[in-house]
């Protein structure tokens, strides 16, 4: 026996919506787990070497500069599309490989494409071995 | 030669046949590749492959050219096969359209793995394309690339899986219906198999006072487009332009000649771009 036209639409859009819905319900898990990140840790990094005024350090995610009396960490990650800085001695500035994008060694923007300044990160500075640390 | 002839006499050659050679070449020296490579230790089990590993120099130049050549080919397969893909219907006609893409992005991928000073930066930008796209994004980014998170991880598990599986599930039709044999087409696969002898992949170690690295040859009008639009525009909906064309340029489609036309500027402009990142 047939069963009438508009049964027949009325099951299809039911299984439509039970299919949906089900859809749905796996798509959520699966965006969570995905995006799920464990938090880190803050990284510090100890830097067993005195840094004479005037010097800098490179490190594969920051720079330490010692100018006087006065030592900062800054970031190597450009902030328009997160390459890796590198640091021109002659000018004393950053600048990205990728876009040219400059900043100055205190992480200052100086010119484009990038909007944002450079991250700085703490340092702490100790009279005995090791003489620096970095809190990342 | 007249224009009518010349895309005949293209097609008496097998392109498709001879991309497909490529990907098998690619597929088993790529598995020889991540034999010695750790996601862990990225650049170190990659430079290690070349300077230490036995034939480990020549394993990872055959899948890196095989890989090249495979997308070459298949390019020049589309576009010489281009006039007998009528008969697709339009969802058969679109999969295979987004195979190019997926490609490209293994490719892509390939080179992020190297984590040399190119593919680091490749790396970069790709993760910060990725989230810049709204609300997706950041779900796209954690499914597939995750870099400053996970390192090469999740690179590694979309390049050597993910990606693999999406291309063969959308190709599976396709390569079902043109079946080739290997041993018809040994000379392509040895002339691949000698080329890899004499050239070396590329690596970039990181260089002190490198004021510009540019990224893989098929990104770097891209490179150059970032540094004018923002991410989204110049990395997420300047190239979805092209493959939504493209899947749109068909012959009974009413906008098939104006899909024509704006393709070619399209590659033209791309064509510009990588000249002028290749100036800098």
């Amino acid at each position: 026996m047939r069963r009438p036209a508009s049964k027949s639409r009325r099951i299809l859009v039911t299984r439509r919506i039970f299919l949906g819905i089900g859809i749905v319900s796996l798509l959520y898990p699966l965006y969570r787990f995905i995006g799920f990140r464990l938090p880190r840790k803050p990284q510090r990094i100890e830097v067993a070497k005195q840094i004479l005024p005037g010097q800098f350090r490179l490190f594969p995610n920051f720079i330490l500069f010692a100018r006087k009396d006065r030592v900062w960490a800054v970031s190597r990650k450009c902030t328009h599309l997160g390459c890796t800085l590198h640091y021109v001695e002659k000018d004393d500035l950053l600048e990205c490989p990728c876009h040219q994008s400059r900043f100055s060694s205190d992480g200052r923007l100086l010119n484009g494409p990038a909007k944002a300044p450079l991250n700085t990160y703490p340092v702490e500075k100790r009279q005995d071995p090791p003489y620096y640390v970095v809190t990342l | 030669m007249t224009m009518k002839a010349l895309p005949g006499n293209l097609a008496a050659v097998k392109w498709g046949a001879w991309s497909l050679v490529c990907l098998y070449i690619s597929l088993v020296s790529g598995v020889l590749v991540a034999l010695h490579y750790d996601p862990a230790a990225a650049y170190y089990s990659t430079a290690a492959m070349d300077l230490l590993v036995p034939f480990g120099e020549y394993f990872r130049s055959l899948h890196f050219y095989s890989s090249q050549l495979f997308f070459l080919l298949t390019i020049v397969h589309l576009v010489v096969a281009y006039r007998s893909s009528d008969s697709y219907t339009t969802a058969q006609w679109g999969r295979l359209i987004v195979t190019l893409p997926v490609v490209l992005l293994l490719l892509f991928t390939g080179y992020i793995l190297r984590a040399d000073s190119t593919g680091a930066s490749a790396g970069a930008i790709a993760e910060a394309i990725l989230l810049d796209i709204p609300l997706l994004g950041p779900a796209i980014n954690s499914a597939f690339f995750s870099i400053t998170e996970h390192g090469m991880q999740r690179v590694y598990v979309t390049h050597i899986i993910t990606f693999d599986l999406l291309w063969l599930a959308l190709a599976w039709e396709h390569l079902r219906r043109y079946r080739i044999r290997i041993t018809d087409y040994l000379p392509t696969a040895g002339l691949v198999l000698l080329f890899s002898v004499f050239v070396a992949a590329p690596i970039d170690p990181e260089k002190l006072g490198v004021s510009y690295i540019s990224g893989p040859w098929f990104f770097l009008g891209l490179q150059e487009l970032l540094r004018y639009l923002p991410p989204l525009v110049a990395g997420f909906i300047f190239p979805a332009l092209f493959v939504f064309a493209l899947f749109l340029a068909r012959k009974h489609h009413r906008f098939f000649k104006s899909m024509l036309i704006f393709l070619v500027i399209w590659l033209l402009l791309y064509l510009i771009l990588s000249v002028l990142a290749l100036l800098h």
